[in-house]
């Protein structure tokens, strides 16, 4: 089992454990557009891009080839969004989607995100990074969530009954990305949605104010506008 | 943006610049120790083993590891938003309009998504 308690130099609660275990398994499943090994096979790219990330993407070693066979587009956004977040952009999305489509690129990015929470997480923990998953047999479900609109985002999201944040709608072309991602969320940040909407937390040690210097660092540091 | 208001929830007041200044504390409590952990995470930079050992020492283990948690989540997050070109809520846009210019916020590609994009300085 992955994310093991002995993995870590200090204790780690439980909950935030557990979302770990879970969602790191869930990149092995077969997703709604990708299998399995594809979805692996994403992972170990944005993994292997970002780790050479003070290096220009010229300058990267990557000899290795992906772990499953992926469309040139899969492949390059897989390491763009994992390594070079702050050079992503509307013609280059565009571009990209129009050769992927834009589930196949919702889900993509949403194996990114999760890869990069859980390494980065990792570094901060000081402790080596997790196995990529088992691969797991089986399809994709193929099946395209109904409900969705155009916000002006550069990929259609939930625009039903929706009152929460945006960002929480982004990835909602891959629902199984959303349950896999933002569970994380939920433990390595917001908890419930009522203790968010609290400005004084009480759920976590650290302060909300504390929580959030640390929010709009990384966020800064990442020239992320949202 | 939630540091902001966390912070006048509590009675302080906080620095916003602290969130685009090298180990700034911002006036928030061991700010600076958890600004650096967030940069040398970020940066993989040299400095990583020392500012986590500040981190852990300075905040004790159960709040080490909620700061590793955001530092962790946050770089997913924002490629949450940054690959989908989400734009910002209009609360957020409202809350921040006096002080993103400042800060440089509107410069950053991202801000394009949201109607705002100024040239960069």
């Amino acid at each position: 089992m992955s994310f093991e308690d002995n993995r870590f130099p200090v204790p780690v609660r439980e909950e935030l454990a557990a979302a770990l275990r879970r969602s790191w398994a869930d990149i092995g499943r077969p997703g709604t557009w990708w299998t399995g090994p594809e979805r692996v096979a994403i992972a170990a790219l944005a993994r292997a891009d970002r780790v050479q990330r003070n290096d220009p993407p010229w300058r990267r070693d990557r000899s290795q080839p992906p772990l499953a066979p992926l469309p040139a587009q899969a492949v390059e956004a897989a390491r763009k969004i994992g390594a070079d977040p702050t050079h992503l952009d509307r013609d280059w999305a565009e571009a990209t989607i129009a050769e992927l489509g834009n589930a196949h690129y919702v889900e993509l990015a949403s194996v990114v995100v999760t890869t990069v929470a859980a390494d980065a997480f990792c570094e901060a923990m000081g402790i080596g990074y997790e196995p990529l998953p088992e691969p797991l047999p089986g399809e994709p479900t193929r099946e395209r969530p109904k409900g969705l609109g155009d916000i002006g985002a550069w990929v259609p999201v939930q625009v039903v009954d929706w009152n929460r944040a945006n960002v929480a709608r982004a990835l909602s072309l891959a629902p199984e990305g959303v349950r896999t991602f933002f569970r994380m969320v939920v433990a390595m940040y917001s908890g419930t949605a009522t203790d968010f909407e609290k400005m004084v937390w009480d759920h976590r040690p650290l302060s909300r104010p504390q929580v959030e210097l640390l929010a709009a660092r990384v966020s800064a540091l990442n020239q992320c506008f949202y | 943006m939630l540091l902001r208001a966390s912070s006048e929830a509590v009675g302080a007041r906080v620095d916003l610049s602290a969130a685009v200044e090298d180990a700034a504390d911002g006036g928030v409590e061991h700010g600076a120790i958890l600004t650096a952990f967030a940069e040398a995470v970020v940066r993989a930079t040299d400095e990583l083993d020392d500012a986590r050992a500040r981190a852990l020492e300075t905040l004790g283990p159960a709040k080490f590891v909620e700061a590793a948690a955001t530092v962790g989540i946050f770089n997913g997050l924002v490629r949450v938003a940054d690959s989908t070109g989400i734009p910002s809520d209009p609360t957020t846009l409202e809350r921040t309009a006096d002080v993103r210019s400042d800060l440089g916020f509107n410069a950053w590609s991202g801000a394009r998504a949201s109607g705002v994009a100024e040239a960069p300085a």
